[in-house]
């Protein structure tokens, strides 16, 4: 009977889980994560920083 | 001359002299001032990773900086405005340019930088795939023209897209394609592992309270996956209903609301299968062939939407009081008289007020040798100005163009061609209509030998044969050969293009621009006793890289490929619109250009491909000019005819140009002289006599038969309407890549027959047992991602020939081997 125990917090626990991670990529979706697969990939590799002030 | 390349743009530093500019504490060699600023105002904004981080060279700056400067201008006049900006609200604009030399990741990083730290300037989203920016800005701060200036200096040019490409329906598609995929896989998941417990018999087969609440739990996780993830078959089977025309929606969607409410039913019983992993499964496997089909629709959308959405070009109309102001192509008004430059394309039909001009109606008509006018004689839109520039009186405009005539061409040609897409959505359709069928016919059976079995048999049958592979089958083997295809320079716009390529009996092809290279090559040299021939060409060579005519680019590309040197001593290069080159030369004047100016002499009559080389004691050397075989064109050619195609050539140009061209490449079958609705006339009737035709072309006068052929192949480089009304592109003109397309292409329908046996072998034997009642639910199950896993892996197989011997590259035609020359 332990072992049938064990699944009534396991199981729930699970589902819970789905659930988290289905609301963390849903948000991803819908804050442009996914829009573009090719571009961002090499975005990060540099980070100087921007002398915008020469801009003008 | 070293071997020297632009640090910039990476063009070879020939055509003008290098210059040698500081930059980052390192000496660069940049080839022109337009790269020299563009390199310069990088470092200056301190973004010189630029360079460490690219793939490849940038775009070579516009030579005509001021052009472009007035363009970007003209951009801001209302009338060209309303089209390309939406308003964003708060006094913010948007827009979405097509942004020309986004050619890797590292250019993406360098927009983003030099845009984003303007103030003003609130977002800019590039994408490098599909080449466009939106960007968003404050109308008080900052203007859409200003915007442009930015991208010029950095060396890029951003093209204004019709605002329409904002609403991007396409973008909240795949969004949802995304969700919904990603919820049938979770839901799938933990169905599958739920139902596994039941199958495998892990807790106690006795307990039943136990196998209840799997039961439910299995609901649990179904549930959102066919009330949400599956809500675009019930959405598409009760539109398609609606317009009473029943699509492969209906079958599907009515399999998975039967399987799903069966097993609630039966979960509710407490007693028998349930199958609510398959169901879950089912619309896993649907919506992710739908997804790669999404994604290659939207591969292709791109490219041809920018084509089509590209806003009209402008014009410089002439204002009365002499000035001349660049207005949008919609503002011309009948009567206008605009300017047009050397080089540029005339924007409307008109008369030629001014002298004469020899005009390239290549695109437009096939004709490879630029035509002569003077004036009162009309000059068509659409074609290139070669010597200017020219004053025109506008005559026509719009849609009364000859240019807008072939458009409309384009567009009937579109209409008559049959849509093969929908075929293999019927095939599937019929399918599914049949296993309904089989599983109302096993229903009837049981009823009548054992009612108590009659509900498991049926659902075993809906479960076992639900058409997962079929719905994979097509789209995992296209999505595969488009991507194979693209790797060797060939996209695929349109994916029934596959189809058509595989079954193709024969190939058209276009002469000028297709077969043979639009720019001129110099095929002959003769000199007189004065020179050498070397001497001539270096001394050419000088006077001819100060120009950007075509002979002029001909002679340096000729001596490039000789590996020729330029005379260091001429000096003084005066460039005479209309007749050619002046300078001086150790002191004497030397001129190159048309003979009449070259030889000082009225009398002589200028003959239209001869540029003459002389000084004041007469000529020295005279240059003929040809077109020449494009790169590959023999080989692509001979590939075809050695997989059984008939090939023949279309074109416009003079009978005797596209003889011996047609001769040149070993095809027998040729017409020239051919009007576009000629060449449309042509192809129909080859289809008509049951023939598949492959159109390959890249001009204006070759979109009509582009659209109206089973196949029409566009060259990446050519006229922007022949890519839009083609099928396939083939990116930078490597017609050698045909041969090993069309293979590719048959490739692919042979793995999808396969993949189509495959799955009928698996359902003439699976059925007939669950139709007996004798498959378990979980041998259904297994049995149903297993055909699936087999069609995807045998998908895979697509390309993985051509790919161990890649394609060869022949070496380029040059004019290297120029015949000795005679003594005039």
């Amino acid at each position: 009977m332990c072992r049938l125990n064990i699944l009534l917090i396991m199981i729930p626990l699970s589902a819970l889980l789905i659930v988290g991670a289905a609301v963390a990529f849903f948000w991803a979706v819908d804050h442009d994560q996914f829009d573009d697969m090719d571009t961002p990939a090499l975005l990060p590799l540099d980070d100087s920083p921007q002398n915008g002030s020469e801009m003008q | 001359m070293s071997p020297q390349t632009c640090w910039h743009c990476g063009e070879p530093t020939l055509a003008t002299i290098p210059i040698h500019v500081e930059i980052a504490g390192e000496s660069r060699t940049l080839c022109c001032h337009g790269c020299v600023a563009a390199a310069q105002w990088i470092q200056q904004l301190g973004l010189w990773d630029y360079y460490r981080l690219r793939t490849g060279p940038a775009r070579k700056p516009s030579t005509s900086p001021d052009d472009d400067r007035r363009t970007n201008i003209a951009w801001s006049r209302p009338d060209a405005n309303q089209h390309v900006v939406r308003k964003a609200g708060n006094g913010h604009s948007e827009t979405m340019l097509l942004v020309e030399g986004v050619r890797c990741s590292a250019c993406v990083w360098l927009i983003e930088r030099v845009l984003g730290a303007v103030p003003g300037i609130s977002s800019v989203q590039v994408n490098a795939a599909s080449r466009r920016a939106r960007i968003v800005w404050d109308d008080s701060r900052i203007t859409l023209t200003q915007i442009l200036d930015l991208l010029s200096r950095s060396g890029y040019r951003g093209l204004p897209l019709n605002s329409q490409s904002l609403d991007d329906s396409r973008r909240r598609e795949s969004r949802d394609a995304l969700k919904r995929l990603l919820v049938a896989a979770f839901g799938a998941m933990q169905a599958m592992m739920f139902a596994s417990v039941l199958y495998l018999g892990a807790i106690d087969a006795t307990d039943t309270s136990t196998r209840q609440l799997f039961r439910w739990l299995g609901f649990l996780a179904a549930t959102p996956v066919v009330l949400y993830s599956a809500r675009p078959f019930f959405a598409g089977a009760w539109r398609s209903l609606q317009a009473r025309q029943p699509g492969m929606d209906v079958p599907v969607a009515l399999a998975i609301a039967m399987i799903y409410a069966a097993s609630l039913f039966e979960a509710v019983r407490g007693n028998g299968h349930v199958y609510f992993d398959s169901v879950s499964m089912f619309v896993l496997f649907l919506l992710a062939g739908r997804f790669l089909e999404m994604r290659a629709r939207h591969r292709a959308g791109d490219l041809t939407d920018a084509l089509a959405r590209l806003t009209p070009p402008f014009a410089d109309r002439l204002v009365r009081d002499g000035t001349v102001e660049r207005v949008s192509v919609h503002e011309l008004a009948v009567g206008d008289t605009v300017l047009v430059t050397e080089g540029s394309i005339v924007p409307a039909d008109g008369l030629l007020l001014s002298a004469a001009c020899r005009v390239d109606e290549a695109l437009l008509t096939g004709e490879s040798s630029p035509q002569a006018r003077s004036r009162g004689d009309t000059v068509i839109a659409g074609s290139t100005l070669i010597d200017g520039p020219a004053q025109l009186r506008v005559l026509r405009i719009g849609n009364d163009t000859a240019l807008a005539g072939i458009a409309t061409l384009v567009s009937r040609a579109h209409a008559q061609r049959p849509q093969l897409a929908q075929l293999g959505e019927r095939a599937a359709s019929r399918f599914v209509i049949r296993v309904l069928a089989l599983t109302a016919l096993t229903i009837a059976f049981w009823n009548y030998v054992d009612p108590s079995r009659a509900f498991a048999a049926a659902l075993a049958v809906l479960v076992v044969s639900c058409p997962c592979a079929f719905a994979l089958a097509v789209p995992a083997a296209i999505t595969r050969a488009i991507s194979v295809l693209a790797r060797h320079g060939v996209l695929i716009v349109k994916p029934d293009a596959i189809q058509s390529l595989a079954a193709a009996t024969h190939v058209v092809f276009d002469k000028t621009g297709t077969l043979t290279d639009p720019h001129l090559s110099l095929s002959d040299v003769s000199t007189t006793s004065r020179v050498t021939r070397q001497s001539a060409l270096q001394l050419s060579l000088a006077i001819a890289r100060a120009s950007r005519h075509p002979t002029a680019r001909a002679i340096v590309a000729a001596c490039g490929d000789l590996k020729c040197d330029p005379q260091d001593s001429a000096s003084h290069v005066i460039a005479l619109s209309g007749f050619g080159l002046r300078a001086t030369v150790d002191g004497r004047e030397v001129r190159l250009g048309r003979a009449d100016f070259a030889l000082g002499s009225a009398e002589v009559l200028p003959t239209d491909d001869c540029v003459v080389l002389a000084d004041d004691a007469g000529t020295l050397a005279t240059f003929k000019f040809s077109e020449r075989l494009r790169t590959g064109a023999r080989e692509a050619i001979a590939g075809l005819q050695a997989q059984g195609l008939q090939v023949a050539v279309a074109s416009g140009d003079a009978i005797a140009k596209v003889a011996s061209i047609a001769a040149a490449v070993g095809v027998t079958t040729w017409r020239g002289r051919l009007l576009p609705a000629d060449k449309l006339a042509w192809i129909s009737a080859m289809r008509a006599a049951g023939a598949r035709v492959i159109v390959v072309g890249d001009g204006v006068n070759d979109a009509p038969v582009l659209a109206g052929a089973d196949v029409g192949i566009a060259q990446a480089g050519g006229a922007d309407i022949a890519q839009a009304s083609s099928d396939v592109v083939l990116v930078g003109g490597r017609l050698e890549a045909l041969p090993l397309a069309r293979q590719i292409a048959q490739e692919t329908l042979t793995i999808l027959r396969q993949n189509q046996r495959w799955t009928m072998l698996y359902n003439f034997t699976a059925v007939p047992l669950a139709a007996a009642g004798m498959v378990h639910p979980w041998l259904a199950a297994l049995g149903m991602s297993l055909s699936s896993v087999c069609v995807l892996l045998n998908a895979l197989r697509i390309g993985r020939r051509s790919d161990r011997n890649p394609v060869v590259h022949a070496p380029p035609v040059t004019a290297g081997n120029l015949p000795q020359g005679c003594v005039v």
